[in-house]
């Protein structure tokens, strides 16, 4: 066989048709910077539904999450933090005497009505918490507020962020929880509902007078797990000890908070939903571009076919184009995202390098799959059309 | 793939290619089977009505159309078996084209647009350039190789596109209509390019309607109805025939 007549492949390095394609899309720049517009809105809605998600399942997994507690125990009809029933006191001294458990406490949970200085009555869910070491109280005070703050009857934490609610509350003023007078004593931070209460602090005795809670029961068993030892061990310990109850670990319970917040709200669906119609969008944009470009563009594709472009030099330029619309769609979609992110302090929009993979990744995949359409329109052109006028 | 000897002058062959549009009922024959030789050196003018097959007898040469029956060789190699790609690679290395209406990619610059067959061979970007630059000087457009295709004449643009398939060294121009575009001093201007491209070495295949051609052409055949049939070149030395002498060598100088 004559090497001459049937030469190797010319190996093409990264990019090779990178630089034409590109000039290709410069040649109908308004076009292109209507696709590329396409794409960087949808990135920016793919960032901010998903990022917004995100805050929100960090707000739903953050009273489990940052209370420094590594396993809880609760009752065995448990759904989530919202949807749980009580336990016997007494779980939490067994669950203290079980191995590798460093330290248990209890914690209660309930809701009431508080009264705003001004008059409004809202939802409340008081949650009592045992000194000396209040397991279960966010790990993250605000500054000027101590453990100690709590020590003392009739006293709560207030989230920082309900200051303005309540008229710019100070530590020592007063707050009506179900008709009784309680102090704020300080504040804690990091620690967000995801619906329209407020979390409240207060000593496990108060909580349980607040909300008329049965003095030998408890929510929830707060544990933390001796040094060394691997909190799922002494989870699967501390469950066959009370088979009766649900166990389980910080991450686990977080998991199950997540689920039941996705199953029972619309909010996933609603975000995730965005998220996906933002990715499809931006597909159909660039797929309707690319697609009716290699129809106008019939003649030059069959040229190049022509002058000895192999499928693969076709397929390399077609994805090179849907890659630069990616790539300069992802950079400006994003840098806007970050943006308008800084300046919306107030919504709860996460930024995790999930996201920021996960964005470039559907970018890139939805474009990949937008240029489909043409790159098949493109491999089946006759390269005959080049001779016909 | 099957090697024939024949004589190494002949760089592009037809065995019995023939071809027909549509199949059943509805196939219409657009070529009888036809032997065909192109040699190094000559420049062969195909003419004839409208519709006679010419292009077709070209896009069969040039491998972007599968004959229905017979084979084309390139270069003693029969091309009857490749696949897609290695049509297009053939098409790379061996055959360079010249169409009626230019072709030229209008984002590119004259020397870009040269160099995009070196730059589906792999060939990186300075010898690109270098080569590019070679065969625009060769055309006589070494000044305007920065100039985009709509700021260039018609006759220029066609002088970019036969850079444009002299820049790999293929020994074979097809050239469909190079003139028909062209006004009547530019055409000349076109067919004298041609012309000498031949004297150096390449063979050039020219379909035309343009009756200036016989100027150039060594070799004249009649396309009509499907069959090519030789025809009277007047004031050609040796007289045109299906299988003609080879060129003198004296027109030969590489
Ligand atoms: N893709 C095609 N499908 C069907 N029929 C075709 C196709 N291309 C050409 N034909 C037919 O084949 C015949 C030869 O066409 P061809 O284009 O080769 O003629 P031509 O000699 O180049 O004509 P012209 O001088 O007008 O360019 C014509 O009858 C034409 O209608
Ligand atoms: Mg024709």
């Amino acid at each position: 066989m004559n090497g001459s007549i049937h030469p190797p492949p010319p190996t093409p390095g990264p990019g090779r048709l990178a630089g034409l394609a590109l000039r290709m899309l410069l040649d109908t720049p308004m076009k292109s910077l209507g696709t590329l517009i396409g794409v960087v809105v949808s990135v920016f809605l793919m960032a901010q539904q998903a990022s917004l998600l995100g805050g929100i399942l960090g707000r739903v997994t953050s009273l489990v999450g940052k209370s420094g507690v590594d396993i809880w125990i609760a009752s065995a009809a448990t759904e989530s933090t919202d949807a749980t029933d009580t336990i016997p006191a007494s779980k939490v001294g067994a669950a203290a005497g079980t191995p590798g458990v460093a330290w248990a406490a209890p914690v209660v949970q309930g809701f009431g009505k508080v009264t705003r200085p001004d008059g409004v009555r809202e939802l409340v869910k008081v949650l009592g918490v045992e000194a000396p070491r209040y397991a279960g109280l966010p790990r993250t005070l605000a500054p000027g507020t101590s453990l100690a703050s709590l020590r003392g009857s009739g006293r709560i934490l207030l989230n920082l962020k309900d200051r303005p609610a309540f008229a710019m509350a100070r530590p020592g003023d007063r707050v009506e929880v179900e008709g009784r007078a309680t102090f704020v004593a300080g504040f804690y931070e990091g620690v967000d509902p995801h619906s329209p209460y407020y979390y409240v602090f207060a000593n496990l005795d108060d909580a349980r007078a607040l909300t008329a809670f049965p003095p030998d029961r408890i929510t929830y068993a707060a544990v933390g797990v001796a040094a060394g030892e691997d909190p799922r061990a002494v989870r699967a310990r501390l469950q066959a000890r009370f088979p009766d109850a649900l166990v389980r670990t910080r991450e686990e319970l977080s998991a199950m908070e997540e689920r039941y917040f996705l199953v029972r709200t619309p909010v996933g669906l609603v975000f995730g939903l965005g998220s996906v119609v933002a990715a499809l969008v931006g597909a159909a944009i660039v797929a309707v571009t690319l697609y009716s470009t290699a129809i106008d563009r019939a003649r030059d594709y069959g040229t190049l076919k022509a002058i000895g472009a192999s499928r693969r030099d076709l397929l390399s330029l077609l994805l090179a184009q849907a890659w630069i619309f990616a790539a300069a769609g992802y950079a400006a979609g994003m840098a806007a995202f970050l943006v308008v992110r800084a300046h919306l302090p107030q919504l709860p929009m996460v930024v995790s390098p999930h996201l920021v993979a996960g964005v470039a990744l559907a970018a890139t995949l939805s474009c990949t799959l937008a240029s489909l359409a043409a790159i098949r329109r493109v491999l089946k052109l006759d390269p005959a059309v080049v001779f016909r006028s | 793939m099957t090697s024939y000897s024949q004589p190494p002058e002949v760089v592009l062959a037809g065995r019995g290619i023939g071809k027909c549009y549509g199949e059943g009922p509805l196939a219409s024959r657009a070529l009888h089977p036809t032997d065909i030789e192109i040699r190094r050196g000559e420049v062969l003018v195909l003419m004839g009505p409208s519709g006679s097959g010419k292009t077709t007898l070209l896009s069969l040469l040039g491998l972007v159309l599968t004959p229905t029956e017979g084979e084309v060789l390139v270069g003693g190699w029969s091309a009857a078996r490749a696949s897609a790609d290695e049509l297009a690679r053939l098409r790379q290395r061996r055959l360079g084209f010249v169409f009626q209406q230019f072709n030229l990619l209008p984002s590119l610059t004259a020397v870009e647009n040269v160099a995009v067959p070196l730059l589906l061979g792999g060939v990186a970007w300075p010898e690109r350039e270098a080569r590019a630059a070679r065969a625009l000087e060769l055309v006589g457009m070494g000044d305007r190789r920065q100039a985009r295709p709509r700021q260039l004449s018609g006759g220029q643009q066609q002088r970019v596109a036969i850079a444009r398939a002299l820049v790999n060294d293929a020994p074979v121009l097809l050239c469909d209509e190079p003139t028909a575009s062209l006004d009547g001093e530019t055409g000349r201007g076109v067919l004298d390019t041609l012309g000498r491209l031949a004297r150096a070495g390449r063979a050039v295949v020219v379909v035309t309607h343009d009756e200036r051609v016989r100027a150039i052409a060594d070799r004249l055949l009649q396309v009509v109805d499907g069959r090519v049939v030789p025809a009277e070149v007047p004031g050609v030395a040796h007289s045109a025939n299906a299988a003609p002498p080879l060129a003198p060598t004296h027109r030969r100088m590489t």
